[in-house]
């Protein structure tokens, strides 16, 4: 039964992080609806997640990211659309081979934390020994394993987010759906939680999570996937998101630290000024090298550095 | 007695050797065939309950206290009836034979013996009787003394004797002023009652009447308190969102059998705990509630606790999934316990009156009351096999739809959240499936 549901052969005795899977899997959202009275929650969303990358989902509030994630666990009727694995429509027996760390955290408060990760393995179709193996493997790996016979209500908020974490984690999903993991954590839980999600996704595993915390979601994310109002707005991978679009440049001229050689210039923009530095945005028909030319004219160039679009830039760029 | 002891032993070993294997790691992962249906969702999801309840203080306790209140209820009228110390009567001068008899019939009737102290005076009487030295004191065999008034509505021991003796000695008095001698007064004192001739057999108040009672406050307590936790395990799943993470692995109705089925059977577990208790303590203090009826009336009240608690259950599990805060499950509490109030009730009633309206017996083929009702008419003797039966299956027909109902409010509530549900948005939004 084990071997059957669970995507490891024995998820108690390893975590799934030392292996790599050959062919990827892949989730399809395909055209997916849902509306709440006159409130379209979701419309015709449509994007695919694949197996080995960690993907950040990000939208504004009430964009439609948690609907969505419900959508893919069958907690919300959909009134139209299709949520499929490697192409076949995703049903119970395949979304217990699923993890889920919901944004409103559920846990059973005063249960004890081990038997709380084990009960859960238990109903994702792991036998008894293989829950129990794999939970205290996983409180071990979260740092939480010496709180195992503690009342989950006597944990701190971040100690509670890791055995959310370990309870999603515990049957070696192979699908990871996380609702903002990230939401009240120190710096040390971030990093820690941010490891266990690149050495799943490392291992093969498909990894989807959303997250206000855009800065975070560069660090962690190959991918990303913009949603309002219920649709796409732009998906793909964080460093084609960050090249693509208008060039940026930093340049620094010593002989006009407030950039006045800069205005003026065709197809540039002046964004900022500050330190020196002058921060230019180059319309697509612009020639950094045309930029250079002018910028030594005026002076002596000690720096000229063609800058990323930071993910928060794309994130505003997409929603407007 | 000792088919009710084994499978009770039984039970109680399986379940320590149940527990200990929980406390330590197995060394295969294999689950064998055979266990197959026992490692199912449900049955998973039950484990845990039954798991989580027994280790709650509430259980233990409050089984502790009515195990001690069932022990009283037995104990106690044994102990009093062995008990029953003899009434002290004070005799002031001379008590004449006829007097004396009187005195040992009135003591019959009033169900307790009597010892003779015999006084000097009407003042060591007085004294006598205030000190309590004395329960009562015949003066010359003509009139009778006590320390407190006795009240027509008195039914103690002592009260029932005064009231007879002071009959039958003022009879005595009379009889012997119109003429007669003592050993003919004594002669017509003694005469038999008639024979009374009835067309039917009487109905027993007692031992049934007692066991009835029993069984109805059992029912009433059990029904109230395992239905109060499903009612608020179901609210504490919705308002500490857990259920989204069991529903993102498990059915609605997965969900909710296993813990309604997990509950039934610690609820299971206690009442054969407390029956068999019962059972085994009437059988050693040879209390008189394992005569006659009372046996069927407690089978039957236990059968109908079952089939009471698999009516409710359901219910109470659907009206759970549509609140998430204290303040709602109180708004909701106090109407889903009325049909259990009225047919409480109304059972208590009939118990007491020994009779049974036509309202009444039908409320025993009602779903919602027969579990108070129909024991009752076991006990009292007025219903047949078949009408029992009949009974039984209206009830587990009840069962099934409520069940379908509540699974489908359940299904659709339980994921709403941030105010309480009502039935009419269930209904609205779109039709039960």
């Amino acid at each position: 039964m084990t071997a059957k549901l669970s995507h490891y052969p024995n998820p108690g005795d390893q975590p799934p992080l030392g292996s790599v899977r050959r062919v990827p899997d892949v989730l399809e959202l395909q055209g997916l609806s849902r509306s709440f009275g006159s409130i379209h929650a979701l419309h015709e969303l449509t994007f695919s997640v694949q197996s080995g990358k960690v993907v950040g989902f990000l939208g504004p509030n009430g964009a439609g990211k948690t609907t969505t994630m419900r959508a893919i666990f069958g907690l919300v009727d959909l009134d139209s659309g299709v949520v499929a694995w490697n192409g076949v429509p995703v049903d119970q027996s395949v979304r217990r081979r699923f993890g889920y760390m919901p944004e409103e955290r559920g846990l059973y408060p005063g249960m004890l934390v081990g038997e709380q990760v084990e009960y859960l393995g238990r109903l994702h179709g792991m036998s008894p020994s293989a829950a129990l193996a794999a939970a205290t493997t996983w409180l071990e790996r979260l740092g939480i394993a010496e709180r195992s016979r503690s009342k989950v209500e006597a944990l701190s908020h971040g100690n509670q987010q890791r055995v959310q974490l370990a309870g999603a984690l515990v049957h070696g999903p192979e699908m990871l759906i996380l609702d903002e993991p990230l939401a009240g954590l120190d710096p040390p839980g971030i990093d820690a939680i941010g490891a266990v999600l690149r050495d799943l996704a490392a291992a093969g595993t498909c990894v989807l999570f959303s997250s206000h915390q855009l800065d975070q979601v560069e660090d962690l994310c190959e991918d990303v996937v913009i949603i309002d109002h219920g649709e796409l707005v732009v998906a793909g991978s964080v460093n084609e998101l960050a090249t693509s679009g208008s060039h940026r440049l930093v340049v620094r001229v010593e002989e006009d630290r407030d950039g006045i050689w800069a205005r003026g210039l065709s197809g540039v923009t002046v964004s900022e000024v500050a330190g020196g530095e002058a921060r230019l945005i180059l319309s697509d028909d612009t020639d950094p090298q045309q930029v250079l030319g002018a910028a030594m004219r005026a002076g002596t160039v000690s720096q000229f550095v063609l800058e990323r679009r930071r993910l928060s830039e794309v994130f505003r760029e997409a929603l407007q | 007695m000792k088919l009710l002891f084994i499978p009770l032993v039984v039970v109680l070993i399986a379940l320590r050797v149940w527990l200990r294997r929980r406390r330590r790691p197995t060394t295969s992962s294999a689950t064998p065939l055979w266990l197959g249906p026992l490692t199912s969702d449900v049955a998973i999801i039950s484990a845990r309950e039954i798991r989580e309840r027994l280790r709650g203080r509430v259980l233990r306790f409050g089984t502790l206290l009515i195990l001690g209140v069932v022990a009283a209820a037995i104990v106690i009228p044994v102990l009093d009836r062995s008990s029953n110390s003899p009434e002290r009567v004070g005799v002031v001068g001379h008590l004449g034979t006829l007097q004396y008899q009187l005195l040992g019939a009135s003591a019959k009737e009033a169900g307790t013996s009597f010892k003779v102290i015999q006084l000097p005076s009407v003042g060591t009487a007085r004294a006598e009787l205030r000190a309590g030295q004395a329960d009562l004191v015949v003066i010359g065999g003509s009139r009778l003394m006590v320390a407190t008034a006795i009240s027509p509505t008195d039914s103690s021991t002592t009260a029932l004797l005064v009231e007879s003796l002071a009959k039958s000695l003022g009879v005595a008095k009379a009889l012997t002023d119109a003429g007669l001698t003592p050993a003919r007064a004594s002669s017509v004192l003694s005469a038999r009652p008639l024979t009374v001739i009835a067309l039917a057999r009487g109905k027993t108040k007692s031992p049934v009447h007692s066991v009835s009672v029993f069984g109805l406050i059992i029912v009433f307590v059990m029904l109230t308190q395992y239905n109060t936790w499903i009612l608020m395990g179901v609210m504490d799943e919705k308002s500490s969102r857990v259920v989204e993470v069991l529903l993102a692995a498990v059915r609605p109705m997965q969900l909710l059998a296993g813990k309604v089925l997990g509950i039934g059977i610690v609820a299971l577990g206690q009442a054969t705990l407390i029956l068999g208790f019962a059972l085994l303590l009437g059988n050693a203090v040879g209390a008189s509630f394992l005569h006659g009826s009372a046996p069927a009336t407690l089978a039957a009240t236990f059968l109908w606790l079952v089939l009471g608690y698999a009516f409710y259950c359901w219910v109470y599990a659907a009206a759970g999934s549509t609140v998430e805060r204290q303040d709602q499950v109180q708004s909701l509490a106090f109407p889903l316990s009325l049909p259990i109030i009225f047919g409480y009730v109304m059972a208590i009633t009939a118990v007491s009156t020994g009779s049974a309206s036509g309202l009444f017996k039908v409320l025993a083929y009602l779903p919602p009351t027969a579990p108070f009702a129909m024991p009752v008419l076991v006990g009292l003797g007025e219903v047949t096999w078949w009408e029992f039966a009949g009974s039984a299956l209206i009830s587990i027909a009840g069962t099934v739809l409520v069940a379908r109902l509540a699974s489908a409010i359940y299904r659709r509530a339980i994921l709403r959240t941030g105010r309480r549900v009502h039935l009419r948005e269930l209904f609205a939004w779109q039709t039960l499936s």
